[in-house]
């Protein structure tokens, strides 16, 4: 990949760099696209913090990610819990699942094709509703 | 690519979303908030009106990039299932080119104020144009009710078979069930397209 600096002058650089593309290294956009606001994310328990190629560039907000996602937490909640915006929070959990740190798991699919949610997600979702 | 997404087993729930739209200041947040199991989170995002690359830095400069918000809520059905709330922005523009926020969704309750039923339009047009299905919550905290279900069902020119609910956004059980009405809709146009369900 090109570094993200290439064929910038210094003073551009540091005239265009948004502030929370700092933590990010400059990246403004996610290696990956399948992510989602809903994507869950959970920390994997066993993974040793000093293995993995992509550590040497952690941030303190990779740590955070991995301390708040001992339980399955979405995207958008890890999001609104670092006060990041949701793609610089993207790019961070990406960062997390090429090391290994973090598995997720993409919500349902449905809706775009206009399909619908199955019988028995609806079924749990009222008795989940009705529970309330 | 190694994304261990196929290991569910000792893994997380399935999440699934449904949104709650509506004009400026419908009462979406306050409906988030008194169903959901912890106070609304807030989120932002930067949007851009033209989608840039990785590696496309040349003209950020120029480029127009907003922040939108959004407050989000979350009700945990079983340790398999969550549901997530979005209160999507007021400002419809935005969001509708946040595919991120629509796509998935189960369905959508679009909230309208009988006083300015005009500012929630552009939210039913935009579910029936994607073909979401959704169901419109009247919100009547205000105590005004000074027009009748089928004075309104007229003034938003609601297709007969979208559920209509009389509501007030600030009460947890009458937004469980808008919820449920939105639930019940689904379920029958589950069983209009599939009427010998396999399971």
């Amino acid at each position: 990949m090109k570094h993200w600096t290439e064929g910038f002058d210094d003073d551009d650089a540091d005239e265009t760099l948004v502030r929370p593309y700092t933590i990010t290294g400059g990246r403004t956009a996610p290696e990956r696209d399948d992510l989602t606001l809903i994507t869950l994310v959970t920390a994997i328990s066993t993974a040793s913090s000093e293995t993995g190629h992509g550590l040497r560039r952690m941030q303190p907000e990779h740590r955070t990610i991995l301390a708040l996602c001992k339980r399955p937490l979405a995207v958008a909640e890890v999001a609104s819990a670092l006060n990041l915006p949701v793609s610089v929070t993207k790019i961070l959990i990406g960062d997390l699942i090429e090391a290994d740190q973090v598995r997720a798991r993409p919500p349902l699919a449905f809706a775009q094709a206009g399909g619908f949610p199955g019988m028995t997600i609806l079924e749990a979702v009222r008795d989940g509703l009705r529970n309330l | 690519m190694d994304y261990a997404i196929s290991d569910h087993g000792d893994a997380a729930p399935l999440a699934v979303k449904i949104l709650i739209a509506g004009g400026f200041g419908v009462g979406k947040t306050t409906l988030v908030g008194a169903v959901s199991e912890v106070a609304p989170l807030r989120t932002e995002e930067y949007l851009t009106h033209a989608s840039v690359g990785v590696d496309d830095l040349e003209g950020v400069n120029g480029k127009s990039t907003t922040t939108v918000a959004l407050d989000f809520g979350r009700i945990t059905i079983s340790s398999e299932l969550v549901l997530y709330l979005f209160g999507t922005p007021g400002q419809e523009r935005f969001w509708f080119m946040w595919n991120d926020l629509v796509n998935g969704a189960m369905g959508a309750v679009v909230l309208v104020d009988t006083r300015r039923l005009d500012v929630s339009f552009a939210s039913i047009d935009f579910f029936e144009s994607r073909g979401i299905p959704f169901v419109v919550g009247v919100n009547c905290f205000h105590g005004v009710r000074d027009r009748t279900q089928e004075e309104i069902r007229r003034a938003l020119d609601l297709d007969p078979q979208v559920p209509l609910v009389l509501c007030d956004a600030r009460d947890r059980t009458a937004g469980r069930d808008v919820l449920l009405a939105l639930i019940d809709h689904l379920m029958a146009a589950q069983s209009r397209t599939a009427p010998h369900p396999v399971a």
